[in-house]
């Protein structure tokens, strides 16, 4: 190849390879902005956040009519057990994966008592005589998230009172 | 050798101008077309969705991170008005509907940086456990910077220009459809002139 032609097809081959990294990349890097801001680096515990307002800027496109528990996850020690206690209106448990994917998703029309569940990593084998929900994380860490229907401020605080029974921890 | 050198260089930098410019593009640009649209508001079904491909889980994760699965919940988006404006805090605007075939619903105004307006009118997001609907089951929220005499009010405060309106439909019942009628719709009531 002469000239100018063998730089042009570098250009477009680190242009397509960056294309790609971008693309696949940015759920990944935007959830573990995610993990970092929800958990301040901790992992396997709920974090009430406060009510949502003008000043809440943790992810984007926050409902102002929820009160949100954040657990972020990490299935290296292990699973990690989830109990939900269940709210007067509707509430739901969602699991993300580190590439953003919504993988699980339970509400109280399911579940009108609260949940139990057991996070494990993809493939592993639940335990004997297991009650809990299993659920298998495609990712070893992840976020776990509670919507509880509070568009009022006293019913934000009842739900934060509520959160409080809410358990996110390591299985063993 | 040193302009060999320079010109290697000036490729590889080239290619990651055109490859990051490109997907910025396509994140930015490409989110109205991996969209269904229903009148002025757009609906990405594919949210949160472990069947979504790399371009829409991409653009999931930038505009709307965390969002449930269509399972769960829809969200539409409305960002422009009939005359296809982007939405100003300089214009009043009506958004009016009827009862919608779900569990819960809500509508919330977002400045165009994704996140809620700054200002301390506590009037984000209007909802079916809160709006005042008439006899008739149709409601009416007025969009403004100030409330005037409105009883369903979503403040545009400080949401400048280029603001959006997020409608979440929680637990969508099975003949929910969504469509132009079915859907709130927004009309400009005035502007200020230097708008």
């Amino acid at each position: 190849m002469n000239g100018w032609g063998k730089y042009v097809v570098l250009a477009l081959i680190v242009a397509v390879a960056t294309h790609i990294v971008v693309i696949f990349g940015t759920p990944t890097v935007l959830m573990n902005v995610a993990l970092q801001r929800l958990g301040g680096g901790h992992y396997n515990a709920w974090h009430l956040g406060e009510r949502v307002t003008q000043a809440s800027r943790t992810i984007v496109r926050p409902a102002p009519d929820f009160a949100y528990s954040a657990c972020p996850y990490d299935l290296s020690n292990g699973p990690v057990r989830i109990h939900v206690t269940p709210w007067t209106d509707y509430w739901s448990l969602s699991l993300y994966a580190n590439n953003s994917d919504n993988f699980f998703v339970l509400d109280d029309r399911e579940a009108q008592n609260g949940v139990e569940v057991l996070v494990m990593s993809a493939g592993a084998a639940p335990p004997d005589h297991e009650t809990a929900t299993i659920v298998h994380s495609p990712s070893q860490r992840g976020i776990a998230l509670i919507r509880r229907l509070a568009p009022t401020p006293d019913t934000y605080a009842a739900a934060a009172q509520v959160s409080h029974a809410d358990v996110c921890s390591g299985a063993h | 050798m040193l302009r060999r050198v320079l010109a290697w260089i000036v490729a590889i930098v080239a290619g990651l101008v055109l490859g990051g410019a490109s997907a910025w593009a396509a994140l930015t640009l490409g989110v109205s077309s991996f969209s269904s649209h229903y009148g002025a508001w757009s609906l990405n079904r594919a949210a949160g969705s472990t069947a979504a491909g790399p371009y829409t889980r991409a653009i999931i994760a930038r505009y709307g991170l965390l969002a449930l699965s269509s399972r769960e919940a829809l969200y539409f988006n409305l960002d422009h008005d009939e005359h296809g404006q982007p939405l100003s805090e300089s214009c009043i605007y009506d958004l009016t509907g009827n009862a919608i075939a779900t569990r819960w619903w809500s509508v919330t105004l977002y400045a165009n940086d994704s996140y809620l307006a700054r200002n301390d009118d506590h009037a984000a997001s209007v909802d079916a456990t809160r709006i005042n609907a008439g006899d008739d089951g149709i409601w009416r929220a007025r969009i403004s910077s100030v409330q005037g005499d409105s009883v369903n009010w979503l403040s545009s405060r400080n949401a400048r220009r280029g603001f959006s309106l997020t409608l979440r439909v929680y637990n969508p019942q099975r003949d929910f459809a969504p469509s132009e009628d079915s859907l709130p719709k927004l009309a400009t009531v005035s502007c200020a002139s230097s708008s």
